[in-house]
């Protein structure tokens, strides 16, 4: 994902794959795509001003689009290593381009890691996803304390219907919350997905593949809203998001549902498949 | 407190027959299972503050404690102890989480395996915090009955000891009211089904029970074994308000009355194991575990002459035995938990504390 990180400024609008790779580009507002791509703009402790930017990068400047999503950090700010198997290996192993690489972090300007990113081997980025997704207001000691309340509900559960079982099905019982966590995600992640494109004054669905990251969020989205939504008002997360995983590593219940009727209408509407330029 | 699960791991689960550690004396946590057979369900506590579908039980379909030191110190006092003397007062206290409760669950099933009658409290703070139905006491003017938790008591009271409740006999009359009384000779299981009966009478049966069990242990016919978990309660304050909206002192509450007088060593026969804790107590502070703090100056006086007993943290080997067990029950499902790396992440994140050993594990 380098282009999100070295980029000065990103587009906004459904770009082919070719300018995702790493052509500077503008963040605009005004198109229909949520792009995901940061745009890391201005520089740290320094004011910046558009004419610098200009004159940085070759902004296109396109009308009806405003700029989005930037950080304070500048393209020369290298991302933090936290992994700890990076820093232990010793001299001797290290390839020629690993010690050029090692020797030039201890002069270049890295970025502050964020709070919630640890080098724990628990630690897993789509668990820390989903709590970011969870959260609330910048609650995430809440957000957190119900991610694990939740995978600790399903495992009691398979525990429980583990000890119920015969010693056959006792070996089909997975009872590891973190593979359901994501085996549950995987399962509810839709192939292919919906987009509005404008043409003769009407929006028209266009059936469209999505990117891999599209593809969790939605998933992880779905889940979100099918509990905070869909339920009774009363019980609480863990025990609703509990359920759901549950019934999703199954490939059952409404999540799941969901995906199949976004993958209907998108065979439904397959003749304007070729509304789609990228 | 973590009052419900009698379980706790420990790897190499051998079937331990009670006698056995005892001769090796306190060699320290010897990471041996004890496994609460059959005969023994009904008495290991049961009441506690985990909601009832964390049951270690039901996840592991099985009990298991952890022996450790404290544990097999008192332990060995108990074996020791000389019933012409007067009883001797034990109180168990530390940091929180680190198995207050559980070595006083473990000397509970100690004692009932040499059948012991074991009078068991599981939490006194319950007492004197958030109780509906407060009556004014018949049998005295200024103190207050709670009949629910009376009969409570008195049920698991009953499950606990059958057999004594038919043995005992009580030596005085006592009149429940113009109709019904109870006569001299007869078993003590009468007083506890008129308590369980008739919900008004709970609390004094509660205390009639006690006075009599309190006197007839004197004579020699079993031993008595006090354990209280949460016995700073007894000393401290209540929420509990009078009908003119005034807080109440405990020593207007019946129930607290009569244990107080049960834990005082005028009598001999027996011990009194006390526990003490700060999670579920009123008006103390966080930080609070060493007995003078929690039990405050009238406590420690009257439980003046009494062995502390200090429960610490997990050492090294019983952090490893600990582990161990998680990882044969399958418990510890992450797979990096098996890993050198996990395991001493786990030492680090818990601080050898077992309370947050456990709340950790159980996510992961």
């Amino acid at each position: 994902m380098q282009c999100r990180t070295d980029l000065g400024l990103c587009v906004a609008f459904p770009p082919s794959p070719v300018t995702r790779s790493g052509t500077q580009k503008a963040a605009f507002v005004g198109s229909s795509w949520p792009a995901k791509m940061a745009a890391p703009a201005g520089k740290l402790a320094r004011g910046w001003s558009v004419l610098a930017l200009n004159l940085r990068t070759a902004v296109p400047r396109l009308p009806g689009l405003t700029q989005v999503r930037w950080s304070r950090y500048s393209p020369e700010y290298r991302d933090p290593q936290t992994d700890k198997e990076y820093y232990r290996k010793p001299l001797a192993e290290l390839t020629e381009e690993e010690k050029c690489e090692q020797e030039l972090r201890k002069t270049q300007l890295i970025k502050a890691a964020p709070a919630a990113k640890t080098s724990s081997v628990f630690e897993d980025p789509v668990i820390s996803k989903f709590i970011n997704m969870m959260m609330k207001g910048g609650n995430k000691v809440l957000a957190r304390s119900l991610m694990t309340q939740t995978l600790e509900a399903v495992k009691r559960k398979q525990f429980e219907k583990y000890h119920a079982a015969s010693a056959e099905e006792q070996a089909t019982i997975e009872r590891n919350p973190y593979t359901i966590f994501h085996q549950a995600l995987k399962n509810c992640e839709p192939v292919i997905g919906l987009v509005p494109i404008l043409r003769g004054g009407h929006f028209y669905q266009v059936p469209v593949p999505l990117p891999a990251r599209r593809r969790r969020f939605l998933a992880m989205k779905w889940m979100l809203t099918e509990c905070r939504e869909k339920k009774h008002r009363r019980t609480l997360m863990p025990e609703k998001l509990s359920h759901e995983l549950l019934e999703a590593f199954h490939n059952q219940g409404p999540v799941i549902k969901k995906k199949h009727d976004m993958h209907k209408m998108a065979e439904a509407n397959r003749a304007l498949a070729h509304y789609r330029w990228w | 407190t973590m009052l419900n699960r009698v379980t706790r791991l420990v790897p190499r689960a051998r079937q331990l027959d009670p006698g056995h550690f005892l001769h090796g004396g306190p060699q320290g946590p010897q990471g041996l299972a004890v496994h609460l057979d059959d005969q023994v369900p009904d008495e290991t506590p049961r009441a506690g503050s985990r909601p009832s579908e964390d049951d270690p039980v039901k996840t592991f379909n099985e009990a298991c404690l952890m022996v450790r030191r404290p544990a097999l110190e008192l332990l060995r006092y108990l074996d020791g102890t000389n019933f012409a003397h007067q009883a001797v007062r034990y109180v168990l206290y530390g940091e929180k989480g680190t198995g207050k409760t559980l070595s006083l669950c473990h000397v509970i099933h100690f004692c009932a395996k040499r059948d012991w009658l074991v009078v068991h409290v599981p939490d006194a703070h319950q007492w004197v915090k958030s109780c509906r139905g407060l009556l004014r006491s018949a049998y005295s003017r200024q103190r207050f009955d709670q009949p629910v938790e009376a009969s409570s008591w008195l049920k698991s009271f009953k499950t606990a000891n059958e057999r004594f409740l038919s043995q005992i006999k009580i030596q005085e009359t006592y009149m429940w009211n113009k109709r019904e009384s109870t006569e001299k000779g007869r078993p003590l299981g009468e007083v506890v089904e008129q308590g369980l009966t008739r919900v008004k009478n709970a609390t004094d049966a509660v205390g009639i029970v006690l006075k009599e069990l309190k006197s007839q242990s004197c004579s020699g016919a079993f031993r008595l074994l006090v354990a209280v978990d949460g016995a700073n309660a007894l000393w401290g304050r209540t929420t509990l308000k009078r009908e003119d909206k005034s807080l109440m002192a405990p020593e207007e509450l019946a129930l607290v009355h009569s244990l107080r007088k049960m834990v005082r060593n005028d009598w001999h026969g027996g011990a009194v194991v006390l526990a003490l804790s700060q999670t579920g107590s009123l008006f103390t502070p966080r930080m609070a575990c060493l007995p003078q703090e929690l039990l405050g100056k009238e406590g420690f006086d009257a439980l003046d002459p009494f062995v502390p007993i200090l429960v610490s943290n997990y050492s090294p080997k019983e952090f490893e035995s600990c582990v161990q067990y998680y990882l044969e029950n399958s418990w510890l499902q992450h797979e990096k938990a098996h890993t050198e790396e996990g395991k001493k992440e786990l030492l680090f994140l818990s601080d050898a504390n077992p309370g947050q050993l456990e709340r950790l594990c159980a996510y992961l």
